[in-house]
C-alpha cells in the first residue's frame, strides 16, 4: 500500500484538524511532541504521512501531488488559484474576507474611481475589484499589519481577513464590503482522488460523519 | 563562457542525453501503437491563425496563447492544442469523404501559462490520434482501447483512464435552463468537485428540486462502474439517459476485450475545452499530479470550419508521461546489440571497416579514438551513457579486445 500524505497549514488550523483526525481514529503521536525537529510524521499502521507547511504553500504541495490531501483556509485557496479538488468544508477557523477602511472611504467604492488597495491577498483583491465590481484599482502587496495602510495614507482601503473586527475598530476602521466567507477546507490532488479514491473518500467521509454528528 | 546566454526562457528547456534517448523510445513506442491501428501521420503547421483557436472554437483562453503578427497584420498563434488544427485540415481536405478518416500526429504545443512559477513547461510534446467521420460506439471504444495500449506501451503498469460524458451534464443544464456566465461558474465548481460551492450557487438560483439534487450529486459521481447505475437513477430526460446507456455499452465492449481494469468513470469531469460533445476521458498515473493524456468526442467543432463531422480523439502529453515513468523508476530500453569501438593511433582503418560492416547489418556502432588518459572503466561509463552495450578496443595491430 502506498502512503497517503497529508499537508497541514501550520498554526491553529493544524492543531484543530489533528484533533478531528484523532477523533476519527487517525492519530499521529509523533506530531504531538512540540519540541520535535522532525518535518514529516508517519502513521505506519494506516500508511499515512503528515507534514506541516506554510499555509500558502499547502495548495502548491497538493497541486503537484507531493501531498495527496491538504488542510488549508479558503483564503489561501482563493489566493493561490491552484488546480485542486476542494472537497469538504471543515467549518473551523471561520472568518470573512472583507474590504475595510475608514467610514469615509465608503464613497470611493461606489463610483468606479481609481483607488489604491493594500492587501496580503493581491489575487483576491484583484479578482474582486476587476471582475465583480468592475473598478480599476492599484493593488499594493503588503506582507503584514495591513491595517496600517489606510492610517498612514498608503492606500484608501485594504482587503483582509476579519475575524472579530476588534483590530479594525481600535484603529478607526470598519468593514465596508464583504468579499467571501472563509473557513478551513479539505483539498485533494486531482490524480490522488482517482488513484486512491477508496482510501481518500473513506477518510473524508469519516471526518464528515464525525463533524455532522457533533452539530 | 557567456553565462547569461546559457539559459532558456522560463517554461522552455533542453532535453538531452538519457532523457532524450528515453523520450525518443517512448515516442516510437506510442507511434507504433497508432500505426498498428492503421492511423496515418499528419503534420500541421506550428503557427496558425488565432481564429482557429478562439473562444467560439472552445480551445484555451486567449491570454494563454503565444501570439505574433504576420506582415498583413493577422494575428497568429503557436498552436496550443492540436484538435482544432486537425479539424481545420479535415474540413479542408476531406470534405467529401464519407468513410472514416484516421489520423495521428506528433508535435509540440505551446501554452503561455502565466499563473505559475518555474517548473511548469510551456512547450510540451504531444502525440495523439483522431478518428473522424464516425459517430459509433465502436469508434469511442477504438480510441479508448488505443489510448490504453499506448499507456501500456509507455511502460506504465498502474494507470487509470477515467471516462465521463458531457452529454449528461449538458442535458442537465438544458433542463435547469442555466446558461452563459452562470453555467461557466457552475461548470468550474463541479470540475473542482467543490460540493458546497455548487450548493451555494444553486441555492441562489430558482431551479427545480430534482435537477438541483442531481447537480449537487454530480461532483461525487465518480468511481468504478457502479456509479453509472446511480447516475441513471438521477436522469431526468432522454439526453441524460442516453448518455449513461452509451457509457454502459462502452464499458461492456471494453470489458469483453479485457480493458476494464483500467477504466473508471467520472460524470463530473468537465473539460476546459468546451468543444467536447460526448464522452471525454483523462488518463492518470502515480507520480504526476495531473492527467497525462486527455481526449473526447467533438461532433460540432468541424462544423465551425465548414460541415459537421463526428470526431473523437486523444492526445498524450509525452513530457508528462516521461516525468511519471521516471518517478516510477521505469526505464525504457531498446533491444539488440550495439557497439562502442575504441581505436588506437594506427587502427582507424580497421575500426572503420568493422563499423561499416556492423552498420550495414543495422547494428548501432559508435567509434571513438582511444584517449590514453582514460581507462576501461571510463569507456564503460561512456558506453552506458550513450546506450551502447559492448565496448571493443582495437589496438595498433588490429587486434580486438572486448572490455567487460
Amino acid at each position: 500500500m502506498r502512503y497517503i500524505t497529508i499537508a497541514l497549514a501550520k498554526g491553529r488550523l493544524a492543531k484543530k484538524a489533528l484533533e478531528i483526525f484523532e477523533q476519527v481514529g487517525v492519530s499521529c503521536e509523533e506530531m504531538k511532541d512540540e519540541k520535535t525537529r522532525k518535518l514529516i510524521f508517519t502513521n505506519e499502521e494506516l500508511k499515512l504521512k503528515f507534514f506541516l507547511a506554510k499555509p500558502s504553500d499547502v495548495p502548491t504541495y497538493v497541486e503537484y501531488g507531493a501531498a495527496d490531501i491538504g488542510i488549508v483556509g479558503k483564503d489561501t485557496i482563493l489566493e493561490e488559484q491552484r488546480n485542486l479538488y476542494e472537497v469538504y468544508d471543515l467549518n473551523i477557523g471561520k472568518c470573512r474576507m472583507c474590504v475595510c477602511g475608514p467610514a469615509s472611504a465608503k464613497d470611493k467604492l461606489m463610483h468606479h474611481e481609481l483607488i489604491r488597495v493594500a492587501s496580503k491577498y493581491p489575487n483576491i483583491a484583484k479578482d474582486y475589484f476587476y471582475n465583480k465590481k468592475h473598478q480599476t484599482v492599484e493593488i499594493i502587496k503588503l506582507n503584514g499589519s495591513v491595517e496600517l495602510a489606510p492610517i498612514v495614507g498608503l492606500a484608501e482601503v485594504i482587503v483582509d481577513i476579519v475575524e472579530t473586527g476588534a483590530t479594525l475598530k481600535e484603529n478607526g476602521l470598519e468593514v465596508l464590503e464583504e468579499i467571501a466567507p472563509l473557513s478551513a477546507r479539505i483539498v485533494v490532488n486531482q490524480v490522488s482522488m482517482k488513484m486512491e479514491n477508496k482510501r481518500i473518500t473513506k477518510l473524508i467521509n469519516d471526518v464528515k460523519n464525525y463533524l455532522e454528528s457533533n452539530d | 563562457m557567456k553565462k547569461d546566454l546559457l539559459h532558456t526562457p522560463e517554461g522552455f528547456r533542453d532535453i538531452y542525453n538519457g532523457e532524450c534517448y528515453q523520450k525518443k523510445i517512448l515516442e516510437k513506442n506510442l507511434h507504433k501503437v497508432c500505426h498498428s491501428y492503421g492511423y496515418n501521420d499528419i503534420e500541421t503547421p506550428t503557427m496558425e491563425f488565432f481564429d482557429v483557436f478562439n473562444k467560439e472554437r472552445g480551445s484555451i483562453p486567449s491570454n494563454e496563447m503565444f501570439k505574433l503578427f504576420d506582415k498583413y497584420g493577422n494575428t497568429l498563434v503557436l498552436r496550443p492544442d492540436f484538435t482544432p488544427s486537425i479539424s481545420r485540415v479535415a474540413a479542408k481536405y476531406f470534405e467529401d469523404s464519407v468513410l472514416p478518416i484516421k489520423l495521428c500526429y506528433q508535435g509540440n504545443t505551446f501554452i503561455n501559462d502565466n499563473k505559475y512559477y518555474q517548473g511548469r513547461l510551456k512547450e510540451n510534446t504531444v502525440i495523439g490520434a483522431e478518428l473522424i467521420n464516425e459517430t459509433s460506439l465502436e469508434a469511442d471504444f477504438e480510441i479508448i482501447a488505443m489510448l490504453i495500449d499506448c499507456m501500456k506501451a509507455s511502460g506504465l503498469k498502474e494507470f487509470q483512464v477515467e471516462v465521463g460524458n458531457v452529454a449528461y451534464y449538458n442535458g442537465l443544464l438544458h433542463e435547469a435552463n442555466i446558461s452563459g456566465e452562470m453555467a461557466e461558474e457552475l461548470t468550474n465548481l463541479i470540475r473542482e468537485k467543490n460540493y458546497f460551492g455548487v450548493e451555494e450557487l444553486l441555492n441562489s438560483l430558482n431551479i427545480n428540486p430534482d435537477i438541483k439534487k442531481t447537480l449537487l450529486e454530480l461532483p461525487q459521481l465518480f468511481g468504478s462502474v457502479e456509479i453509472l447505475d446511480r447516475a441513471k437513477q438521477l436522469t431526468i430526460n432522454e439526453e441524460m439517459t442516453d448518455a449513461i446507456t452509451h457509457l454502459q455499452n462502452l464499458y461492456k465492449l471494453l470489458t469483453d476485450n479485457g480493458y476494464d481494469e483500467y477504466i473508471s468513470f467520472d460524470l463530473g469531469s468537465l473539460s476546459v475545452h468546451s468543444y467536447y460533445t460526448g464522452i471525454i476521458f483523462s488518463a492518470y498515473t502515480f507520480g504526476m499530479g495531473r492527467a497525462v493524456a486527455t481526449g473526447g468526442r467533438y461532433d460540432k467543432l468541424m462544423g465551425q470550419f465548414g460541415q459537421d463531422k463526428a470526431s473523437i480523439g486523444f492526445s498524450i502529453i509525452i513530457d508528462a508521461v516521461m516525468a511519471a515513468i521516471e518517478r516510477q523508476g521505469i526505464r525504457l530500453e531498446t533491444h539488440g546489440e550495439s557497439y562502442l569501438l575504441v581505436y588506437s593511433k594506427n587502427s582507424y582503418k580497421t575500426a572503420l571497416k568493422k563499423a561499416t560492416k556492423l552498420r550495414n547489418e543495422g547494428i548501432k556502432t559508435c567509434i571513438i579514438k582511444n584517449n590514453l588518459s582514460k581507462n576501461d572503466a571510463d569507456y564503460l561509463e561512456y558506453a552506458k551513457n550513450a546506450y551502447l552495450n559492448k565496448v571493443i578496443f582495437i589496438d595498433d595491430n588490429g587486434n580486438e579486445r572486448e572490455c567487460l
